[in-house]
This record gives structure tokens, C-alpha cells and sequence, in this order.
């Protein structure tokens, strides 16, 4: 125990000691002695530039060409700008219209590629999931993580898509967005609350359009994100077919509608220009909108369906159900820390423009929270148990991205680290809360890990935002930077609690009654036998490890 | 008991979205959101789970 508190002192005591250094004030330079006062120059009359001055530049040469370009000085001229009219040649028109195509073109590769990295979270989370579970049951969990990706998009693609963002308006980033016009709203205490989306069913009509694609693809892997933490929880005894169900109903209604409320131009973001709380629910990549969503789910499915066999003894004192591999946990952690690369800075949907270089300040945040959580959640458990258990410091890099997720955009490095830091105690204390006193059984932490980090992340916006990012001047129609308690203003915090309010009220019942009526219908849980023998044989057909004898062969189990 | 643990933890939503339109002051509606967060958790916890723990499987 006093080595574990010597090595956590030493570690932050240099830390700090390193941060007080590099910060320690140069000493003031002496000001130059001031210079006689020059006459004033007179204004240089404004050069006017015609199309006249531009039609006759062109490119170099053929034969300069055919000689290959190894050092790129010719590569990329006026010769690359496409001429709207051959007859006129190039007019300054054409010059301006191309440099907006390739402020678009920078937002759509930016948001495009960081959403393909959102994607590969799925190999994440189904090698985090699927290591945390007993290897009887290695190919059910793995399929689980591996279809919701096309469950969740089809039902997207069908409705859900247009329920989220089907009245969001003009996205500047993506050249205006301008099909997504359709916004349900109904009038309450004096202002519009937009309720749900109606444009862009499956991508018909007006929505067949570049920018809509774009925001599709990345809205999508932001949902499946959401619907693979379900799986986590529900994991060792979740009939396939249910989830599959279960899986669809989700990505179609219960995260499209608070995606809506809150990304979508609903009455969630909506709270700063109608009611002057801060700049509304301000979210900037998910940490209420995907994981506490997933989270609160995940806990309405792990009340419903009940602990696996032998969680609890009959006095209700908990058992450890050890994972089959930690390597494929922690390896599953990494590829989600290299994902959030693309989840959290690939939310300003852009890299140009708009204050959008702040992408660089996100992702690095990002990374700080993460190594943060790992750190505390690591130390916790050696100060705790006497060994720095793996799994749960995983789980405390994924609790501190969790929790940065929305205050990425929004807040310094050094809130970064402290927001992390909480993160990873947060998480081991709501695994031992979820698991003692609730009796709720979670086989791979995924409502403290998305549900109780998510809300700690929705209300750290509300705290810490530093009112230092400037996202096109405004943020959910209200002018200047979204701003916190720590820094003067109070009515962001009630914003953010109203989003978790409705996370925890709204969400969870929704979610609560959906499968409750899923359950009716086909049933949700498999039956004991089918618990104890494992469910790869019963339910997927094939074992995921035929070449080993697996526990509950050894056992006489069938 | 089951079905009241919902209905109070929506309750607590509505509390919460309606302190807009029933509080003027930020502290006002601090208070009243605050108050719906902690019954929508008692109506999980207090109630549902509650309901639920009593017919749990480890309990057969």
C-alpha cells in the first residue's frame, strides 16, 4: 500500500513539478528605445483585379510536365481550376467558386475519414466485450457487436436518420445541408420544441445530395456506437433474435429522438435562444447523446433481464464472472482510443473554416481525459485491492474518453486532465454501486463505463467550458463560446442538467418500455439451460473456440 | 410496482422540462431540474429495480 501511494505521489508530484518549470516566466525583454516619428506614408489607392488580369495566366509548359515533377513546384496551378464558361476563360468567379469547393471538399475528406475511424470502434468494442465474457459464449457476443452495425444502420437508413436530422437546417461545414428543412415542433411556455426530424427518409428525394451523405455516414457510426453498449450489458444471456429487434428498434426511434432533441435543432439545444440557458444543451461529440443514451438503455435491458445464473448467491452477495481474455480487452481499449481520434475532432464536421482548427485542441484533449482515467481508475484499484487490475483500468481509459466526449470542444487541456482523472474513480465506484447495492448484473461495466461517465461528461460542460473556442462566433444560435459555472455562467449548468434529466427520465423509460413489450412478444432472455451450456452452440450453431475444452464441457455441462 | 417505478421516473422528467415555463430565475429552475433528476432516480432505483429484485433469479 505505501509503495502504491509513493509511486501515485511521486508520479503527479514530477508531473506538477515539470508543469510549475515550464510555466515559470521569462524574464521581460528590455523595449527598444523609441525611434524618431516618421511622416505618415500616404494610402495605397485599392488595386482593382478584372477578369482581364487572370485570362491570361496559364500553366507551365507541356514539355516543362513531361520532364515529371519530383519536388511538386509545378503540380496544382491555375491550369486546375475548372473554367465555368470556355468561351470567357478564366474569370475571377471561377477562382472564387473553386476556393469554396475546396473549403467543402477539406469539411467533407475531414468529416468523411474521421467517421470511417468511428466505424472501426465496432472491432473495439466487440474485442473489449467479447474478452470480458466467458469464451462459452465468445461467438454469440461477437456477433452481437458485429450485426449491430447493420441493424442499427438499416433502421437509420430507413427512418431513423430522418428522425434525427430531418429539420436540422443548414450545416455550414458541408455547403448548407439545405433538404434537411423538415422540423416537427409543437409550441410550449411560449417557444417552438422541436420534437423529431421528417426529411431524409431513406435518402430519397431532396436528400439524395452530397453534403446529406456526408452527414448521414457520420451520424450513423455515432449511433452504432450507442447501440453496441446495450449489447455489453445484455451479454451471456440475450436471446439474438431480441437483440436484433431490440437493436433496430433503437437505432430507428429511441437515439434518433434525443439525437434530435439534442443535435437535430430540437428543444433541448434549443434552451439558450428560447429561455436563456447558456447556449442550450451543448454536446459537442456525444457523451449525453451516444454513450449516456447507450448507458441508460444498457440499465433499463440490465433490469429487465436480470442477472446471468450465479452472479448472486441466494443472500445476494455478488460473484466475480471473470472475462476469457484480457489481451483482447485491453487491445480493444486501444482501438477505441485510436477511434475517439475520429469521434470526438471529427465532430466539428470540418477542418476549415469556422474555428474548425480547433481540432487540434479536441484531439489532444481527448487523449489527455483518456490517459487521465486510466491513471486514477488504475490507482484506485491498487490502493484499493493491492494490484492494478487490467480490466478495470481499461475501463478507466474508456471512462475518461467517455467523459471528455462532450466538453472536448469546449475546454483546456488542463480540464481535460481533471475531467479524466474524476472519470476513472467514477467508473470503479459505479461498478461497485451497479453491482452491490443495485444487484445489477453488467458483465463489462457498460452503464458506469457510458451511462454514469456520459452524464458526468454532460454536466463537465456545464462546469468547465472556458468560453475560448469560437465556432463561427455562435453555438446553437446563441452568439460567442460556450462558457460554464467555473467561468460566469450559470445557466449553461441548468442546460446540461436538463439534458440529463431527460436522459434519465425520458430515455430510460422509453427504452424501458420498448423492450418491455419486446419481451412480451418473443422473450428476451434464453432459458437457464441454454445460460449454462453457453450460448454459442444453441443459439449461434458453432462454438467460437472448437479446437479447446471449455469450462463447461469439462463440467459435464451439454 | 414495476409500471408506478416508471411512471415516477417520467414524472421526474416532466418536472424537469416544465421548470422552464414554471421558474423565471436560473436558481428557480436549478432547483426544479434538480428535483426531477432525484425523482426519475428514485423511481429507478427506489421502485423499479426494487420490483424487479423481488422475483430476481438468485433469489429462487
Amino acid at each position: 500500500m505505501k509503495k502504491v501511494l509513493l509511486a501515485f505521489a511521486m508520479t503527479w508530484g514530477l508531473g506538477l513539478t515539470g508543469v510549475a518549470q515550464a510555466q515559470a516566466p521569462a524574464p521581460e525583454a528590455q523595449p527598444p528605445a523609441p525611434a524618431a516619428a516618421a511622416p505618415a506614408a500616404p494610402a495605397a489607392a485599392p488595386v482593382m483585379i478584372t477578369d482581364a488580369d487572370i485570362k491570361g495566366l496559364s500553366g507551365p509548359k507541356a514539355d516543362d510536365k513531361a520532364k515529371g515533377d519530383p519536388g511538386g513546384t509545378i503540380t496544382g496551378n491555375v491550369a486546375d481550376i475548372p473554367v465555368g464558361d470556355a468561351k470567357k476563360g478564366l474569370t475571377i468567379g471561377d477562382v472564387v467558386n473553386q476556393v469554396g469547393q475546396n473549403t467543402i471538399a477539406i469539411n467533407f475528406v475531414w468529416t468523411l475519414v474521421t467517421g470511417f475511424l468511428v466505424m472501426f470502434m465496432q472491432a473495439g468494442f466487440a474485442l473489449v466485450e467479447t474478452g470480458l465474457c466467458r469464451a462459452k459464449n465468445a461467438n454469440h457476443t461477437m456477433m452481437m457487436n458485429f450485426m449491430v452495425y447493420g441493424a442499427g444502420m438499416l433502421a437509420y437508413w430507413l427512418i431513423g436518420f430522418a428522425i434525427q436530422e430531418g429539420g436540422v437546417g443548414a450545416v455550414a461545414n458541408l455547403g448548407g445541408t439545405a433538404p434537411l428543412n423538415g422540423e416537427y415542433a409543437v409550441h410550449l411556455f411560449g417557444k417552438d420544441w422541436g420534437l423529431f426530424g421528417m426529411n431524409g427518409v431513406m435518402l430519397t428525394g431532396a436528400t439524395y445530395d452530397v453534403g446529406v451523405m456526408v452527414m448521414f455516414l457520420f451520424q450513423m457510426v455515432f449511433m452504432d456506437t450507442a447501440l453496441t453498449i446495450v449489447t455489453g450489458t445484455a451479454a451471456e444471456r440475450w436471446k439474438y433474435s431480441a437483440f436484433v429487434v431490440s437493436s433496430i428498434f433503437m437505432g430507428a426511434f429511441t437515439y434518433p429522438i434525443f439525437a434530435n432533441w439534442a443535435w437535430g435543432g430540437g428543444w433541448l439545444a434549443t434552451l439558450g435562444a428560447s429561455y436563456g440557458l447558456g447556449h442550450g444543451y451543448s454536446d459537442f461529440a456525444g457523451s449525453g447523446v451516444v454513450h449516456a443514451v447507450g448507458g441508460v438503455t444498457a440499465l433499463a435491458m440490465g433490469i429487465l433481464i436480470g442477472p446471468r445464473i450465479g452472479k448472486y448467491t441466494r443472500d445476494g452477495k455478488a460473484n466475480a464472472i471473470p472475462g476469457h481474455d484480457i489481451t483482447m480487452v485491453l487491445l480493444g481499449c486501444f482501438i477505441l482510443a485510436f477511434g475517439w481520434f475520429g469521434f470526438n475532432p471529427g465532430s466539428t464536421l470540418g477542418a476549415s473554416g469556422n474555428g474548425n482548427l480547433r481540432i487540434s485542441s479536441v484531439a489532444v484533449n481527448t487523449m489527455l481525459a483518456g490517459m487521465a482515467g486510466s491513471f486514477s481508475a488504475m490507482y484506485y484499484m491498487w490502493i484499493r485491492y493491492g494490484k492494478p487490475d487490467a480490466s478495470m483500468t481499461g475501463n478507466g481509459l474508456l471512462a475518461g474518453l467517455v467523459a471528455i466526449t462532450a466538453p472536448s470542444g469546449f475546454v483546456n487541456p488542463m480540464a481535460s486532465v481533471i475531467i479524466g482523472f474524476i472519470a476513472g474513480v467514477l467508473v470503479c465506484l459505479s461498478v461497485e454501486f451497479v453491482d452491490r447495492v443495485l444487484r445489477v448484473d453488467d458483465p463489462v461495466g457498460a452503464i458506469s463505463v457510458h451511462g454514469a461517465n456520459g452524464i458526468w461528461g454532460v454536466v463537465s460542460v456545464g462546469l468547465f467550458a472556458d468560453g475560448k473556442s469560437n465556432f463561427a462566433g455562435a453555438w446553437n444560435g446563441v452568439p460567442g463560446s460556450v462558457t460554464g459555472l467555473f467561468y460566469g455562467d450559470a445557466g449553461q449548468l441548468v442546460a446540461q442538467l436538463m439534458g440529463v434529466a431527460t436522459l434519465i427520465g425520458f430515455v430510460f423509460t422509453f427504452s424501458f418500455v420498448a423492450n418491455l413489450l419486446i419481451d412480451a412478444v418473443m422473450g428476451q432472455r434464453v432459458t437457464a439451460k441454454v445460460e449454462l451450456e453457453g450460448l454459442d452452440i444453441p443459439e449461434m450453431g458453432a462454438v467460437a473456440y472448437p479446437d479447446f475444452v471449455l469450462k463447461a464441457d469439462a463440467m459435464g455441462m451439454e | 410496482m414495476a409500471l408506478v417505478g416508471l411512471v415516477i421516473t417520467f414524472v421526474g422528467f416532466l418536472v424537469a422540462a416544465s421548470s422552464v415555463g414554471v421558474m423565471g430565475s436560473t436558481a428557480g429552475r436549478l432547483g426544479m431540474v434538480l428535483v426531477g433528476i432525484f425523482v426519475s432516480l428514485f423511481g429507478i432505483m427506489g421502485v423499479l429495480n426494487q420490483a424487479y429484485m423481488k422475483d430476481a433469479i438468485w433469489k429462487k
